[in-house]
């Protein structure tokens, strides 16, 4: 059994306090890091193969160096904690369990960045985690680790999965609709506020102590040659045991269903959703994928935030394609005609063959208005839908088309 | 702004303040401030928006966008309680139909209504990340997770 | 401003550092198809229209977000360009509700031109589309149908940008995302107009407006708002090919014209739905006589006669003149030369109103007039309560009034002055209280029926066009002044209103060197007058926070 890095205090009681993490070599790489340079941060980072956790995979270190050299007034890290993926939760897990983890990486990463003030942008729901972690931000202040050139601002969001887009989060940490920001400029030039800002994932920035204190190459010999280190998956759907479990990123998908008990129900695999709602659904024949970013990407599909979803042969698919078809109607911000639109519409449509009144053409009018809209709007929302729209339809047309009429 | 019941009490404005003084553009606490704001007056009036908009130096019709967008903003009065069942992917491969139907059965309203006793609104959300414990409901603060209908009966039971 | 060279559809073109794709390719003369853009608002990136191929761009790119770079290579016409233009399209018409018979905007609207150069597919959409609110007035001008709404958030960043009176809102999200206003509040501010100009389709459209003709058998004419010394540039618009549409009206509407000098893209409501009175009941037609309580028709001769009768037979210093700043340049030079050729002293044109007006904070003057610095340049300049005081006194016996109702003026005991004047004679467009006391009225032209020039308050000098024939008989002042110097023996200085002009810049010395040409559509500056910048709009001004 691999090595528990993110999840290595879980288990312990208390594990939330500043006395048991410190208990446990906390803040000791954060001590480490004080004697480095940003510069060699940032280089460590890179080194570490480390790619962001909360669902694009970009490498970590290559975003910290994005920050204009030039640049003399306020530099803004921002922790995208808006976890909203669906099938996804480890983030849940780290607040409520190890949120010095992720302040302590926060330390590490102000100082590679040269931020002075930190925003963590909490899902409204997660009222729990949000206690829990401002408890553990209170702690952290009293002991002198906040406050001494690195503030914190805990920010409660107020219900829309958009937000977890990181500049839609930037312009609801702004007091604004979640609408994501056209790019250029991008947040590193001009983020939060107009000022550069980089926008990480709780779990990203837990893995920067352990990279810290325990050097690059050991991380980036945990995984696979393009990404480093360990990841949390969270395995949920129709499986015996769902939960978060830890692997090097070079597990798996069928390694991850067994860890996680193997198929419930009818215990025989139908699909398999690897990376979250947006990721495009794999086959049961398709599950000896590395669970790394380039892994699922070469796979046609995306590690994202690594929500993985299992569905047995008496899921329905059609089913499971309205319940997201509903949430991407749902969630769709507006802004931007391509997505606002046809998200609405490819609802109406699913639900329409769900209900035994689809047309002939509809499923091939999904496919096509998917197709049309990809890549053309201003934030990566609407390519998540897509992963689902084609995927679940071009992957299992035949239980479509079966309930669509002649 | 004309004398109401709804303003903030003085503690509640040095609060704002604080929070305003946090952010490097004070329209930032805006979010925080409506939260405040729900909790205080149980939910997000026109007239709390337009009061709330006063004081951000922010015109009404941009804090109604706001309000407007975000699901934990509550436009009209609420009951005592929320019951927000989840019926997103994994929830609904855990029977999230099933525990959907049975609040609906027990309660007599349809998601999006509150009961006519203001006990509780019953709401069907998208995905609330805990998807391990499906079918799960997130009930005022706290998540409920496993669902049965029987443990939904003694939840529904105990909000009073 | 240092400048990039780059390569539209294989064009070469030097342009400004920073200019957008958008505006970079206009100049080429290739238009590049969007709703969210406009050149006055910031950018907002949503409708997705202005996609354009750019040469190391793995994909469309859109173009008004993406400012010019030096050796740039940029592809509107490529068929994935095209491609994705019919999708945009699509998209924007999944939910749009087939009102075009009933929707103000059919001929102008940039749905219906962008479906037929951009679209033409097959429609697919048979399912229910989103409904939302139709026909909600919003304030005084304007009204909204949300289904129509494209959601470009143009007339929200206009009401945040230029106005700073933040309005306007989009609510809601997804495909229930809605353009409206803050419940209980009123698009109130003074260019609730604009909304309805910068609105692509028929969401925002003009209640004065509604209904009234069909934008295809409209004229349009270049001209100048004559609400206030601003002098906002406009087009004026005129039904004259269905006349019993519009309630029988000629002039349909009027629209801003963009003058960077002036008024920028903008103009205020005041001035834009201040035309009706051009078409009004009370509009004088012909020239009339008083005789005792009965006023006769007369002909121009007859007319143009009597008032130069009576113009010689007085004594100069029993003479009154009160022109009007509502007069063109030539208008009131004409004037000028009736004043030397009879030595006439006694001439004002400043009345003042009976309740004063305000500045707004952006284009709108308190001086309600279009050419007072006209009136002043060609010194027509005088005291217009001495010349009543004289009156009442029984000192001025002759007095011409043009435009001005001094009865309802600022000027105190008109009344009296104008009963105890021997010869009161009224040129005018639009009848009122001093038209109804006067011995002979000589209908003058309104400015949408002739040419001229007017001087704005800075100095700046811009055309005017005639956009209809004058109503019945009414002339231009210049011309009926003309008449009248024609029939004292003072030869005819021409029949047409450049004439004039070409003689009050010979003469005036403000004036000297300019011409209708030199002139042309954006004016030109008197002498001495520095050249001119549209104001900074109220929403740029202040830090950006908006207020209630």
């Amino acid at each position: 059994m691999a090595e528990r890095v993110l999840m290595r205090n879980f288990d312990r009681a208390d594990s939330h306090t500043l006395a048991v993490y410190r208990q446990h070599g906390g803040y000791a790489a954060w001590e480490k890091a004080r004697t480095l340079e940003p510069a060699a941060l940032v280089e460590e980072v890179k080194q570490s193969n480390l790619r962001g956790l909360g669902g694009a995979g970009f490498p970590t270190g290559a975003k910290w160096s994005f920050i204009p050299k030039n640049h003399t007034g306020p530099v803004y890290l921002v922790v995208n904690a808006d976890e909203g993926e669906p099938g996804t939760f480890k983030d849940r897990y780290l607040l409520e369990k190890d949120p010095h983890a992720l302040i302590e990486g926060m330390l590490i990463a102000a100082r590679a960045i040269r931020s002075a003030l930190g925003f963590v942008y909490i899902r409204g729901e997660y009222v729990q985690p949000w206690r829990r972690f401002s408890g553990a931000v209170t702690e952290a202040y009293d002991a002198g680790l906040l406050g001494q050139g690195f503030d914190v601002v805990v920010h409660r969001g107020a219900g829309a999965y958009i937000c977890g887009e990181e500049t839609g989060l930037i312009s609801s940490l702004e007091g604004k609709k979640g609408w994501p920001k056209v790019k250029p400029p991008f947040p590193a030039i001009k983020g939060a506020f107009g000022q550069p800002t980089i926008v990480n994932n709780v779990e990203t920035l837990a893995c920067v102590p352990p990279i810290i204190g325990r050097g690059a190459a050991w991380f980036a010999g945990l995984g696979t040659k393009t990404q480093g280190g360990t990841r949390m998956y969270s395995v949920s759907g129709r499986v015996r045991k769902p939960g978060v479990y830890e692997a090097p990123v070079s597990v798996t998908l069928r390694q991850l269903i067994e860890l996680a008990g193997g198929v419930s129900h009818t215990g025989r695999l139908k699909a398999v959703v690897p990376g979250g709602g947006s990721a495009a659904i794999l086959t049961a024949d398709e599950i000896d994928v590395v669970m790394d970013v380039d892994g699922l990407r070469n796979a046609g599909s995306m590690i994202g935030s690594a929500g993985v979803v299992v569905l047995d042969e008496s899921a329905s698919i059609p089913e499971a394609l309205m319940v997201l078809a509903r949430f991407y109607a749902h969630e769709s911000c507006g802004q931007c005609t391509p997505c606002r639109e046809s998200t609405g519409w490819i609802y109406k449509m699913v639900h329409r063959i769900v209900d035994g009144h689809g047309r002939k053409d509809d499923l091939d009018t999904i496919l096509d208005l998917a197709r049309r809209g990809a890549g053309t709007t201003i934030c990566a929302f609407y390519d998540g839908a897509v992963g689902p729209y084609i995927s679940y339809i071009q992957k299992f047309r035949s239980e479509f088309e079966a309930l669509c009429r002649a | 702004m004309t004398a109401s019941a709804l303003q903030f009490s003085a503690e509640q404005l040095a609060e704002v303040r604080r929070l305003q003084e946090r952010y490097p553009d004070r329209r930032g606490a805006l979010l925080p401030v409506l939260h405040m704001a729900q909790e205080t007056f149980g939910h997000v009036s026109l007239e709390v928006e337009a009061y709330v908009a006063g004081l951000f130096g922010l015109s009404p019709a941009h804090v109604h966008e706001v309000v407007t967008f975000y699901t934990l903003f509550f436009q009209q009065p609420r009951g005592r309680h929320v019951v927000a069942v989840c019926h997103n992917l994994s929830c609904h491969l855990a029977g999230a139909p099933d525990i959907l139907a049975h609040v609906k059965a027990r309660l007599g309203i349809e998601p999006g209504d509150t009961t006519e006793d203001g006990r509780i609104t019953f709401q069907a959300v998208e995905c609330l990340c805990a998807c391990e414990a499906a079918p799960m409901a997130q009930v005022d603060d706290r998540y409920e997770l496993n669902l049965t209908p029987e443990k939904v009966d003694r939840i529904l039971e105990g909000l009073r | 401003m240092p400048s990039v060279k780059l390569t539209i559809d294989g064009k070469e073109i030097e342009v400004e550092a920073g200019t957008n794709l958008i505006e970079a390719a206009r100049r080429l003369g290739i238009e590049v198809p969007h709703y969210c853009y406009h050149p006055g608002l910031s950018i907002a990136g949503q409708c997705r229209l202005c996609m354009v191929d750019i040469e190391k761009a793995p994909r469309p790119t859109i173009a008004c977000n993406t400012p010019a770079a030096d050796g740039m290579v940029v592809h509107t016409q490529t068929d994935r360009v095209k491609e994705t233009r019919r999708s945009v399209m699509e998209f924007h018409l999944i939910n749009h509700p087939l009102d075009c018979p009933v929707c103000d905007q059919a001929g102008e609207c940039w749905l219906q031109i962008y479906y037929m150069k951009h679209g033409l597919y097959e429609p697919r959409m048979a399912d229910e589309k989103v409904h939302k609110p139709k026909a909600v007035p919003l304030g005084p001008h304007v009204i909204l149908d949300a289904e129509r709404c494209i959601l470009c958030s143009r007339c929200v960043r206009f009401c945040d940008e230029i106005t700073a009176t933040g309005e306007l809102g989009i609510f809601n999200r997804g495909d229930h995302s809605e353009i409206g206003l803050f419940p209980g509040r009123d698009l109130e501010n003074n260019y609730s107009g604009n909304v309805v100009d910068i609105c692509p389709v028929g969401a925002l459209t003009d209640r004065d407006f509604r209904f009234q003709v069909r934008v295809w058998y409209l004229d349009t004419t270049k001209s100048i708002c004559p609400g206030c010394a601003r002098g906002c540039n406009i087009d004026v618009h005129v039904n004259r090919k269905r006349p019993h549409h519009a309630g029988g009206r000629r002039v349909a509407r009027l629209k801003p014209r963009f003058n960077d000098a002036v008024n920028a893209w903008w103009m205020c409501d005041v001035g834009r739905y201040g035309f009706r009175r051009v078409d009004d009941a009370d509009r004088v037609t012909v020239p009339q006589r008083r005789n005792g309580a009965e006023r006769l028709d007369a002909g121009w001769d007859e007319a143009v006669a009597a008032v130069a009768e009576a113009l010689g037979r007085h004594a100069p210093d029993e003479i009154a003149i009160l022109a009007s700043p509502d007069q063109s340049n030539e208008d009131l030079f004409a004037l000028r030369r009736l004043c030397e050729a009879r030595g006439i002293r006694q001439v004002a044109f400043r009345v003042p109103p009976a309740i004063a007006s305000a500045d707004d904070d952006f284009l709108l003057r308190a001086d309600r007039h279009p050419n007072t610095r006209g009136a002043e340049l060609v010194g027509l300049d005088g005291d217009a309560a001495g010349i009543l005081a004289a009156a009442r006194a029984g000192r001025v016996k002759l007095l011409w009034v043009f435009e001005h109702d001094l009865l309802s003026s600022g000027l105190p005991e008109a009344r009296p002055a104008l009963e105890r004047v021997e010869t009161l004679v009224w040129s005018g467009a639009n009848a009122n209280a001093t038209s109804a006391l006067a011995h002979h009225v000589l209908p003058l032209a309104a400015w949408v029926e002739r040419d001229g020039t007017f001087t704005n308050f800075l100095g700046r000098v811009q055309r005017f066009r005639a956009a209809v024939e004058p109503l019945g008989e009414a002339r231009a002042g210049w011309d009926v002044v003309g008449r009248v110097l024609a029939a004292l023996g003072t030869p005819g200085t021409g029949s047409r209103a450049e004439h004039w002009f070409r003689a009050l810049a010979t003469s005036v010395p403000a004036f000297a060197g300019l011409t209708y040409q030199a002139i042309g559509d954006g004016g030109a500056m008197v002498a001495g007058a520095p050249p001119t910048t549209a104001p900074t709009p109220p929403g740029r001004r202040a830090p950006a926070t908006v207020t209630a």
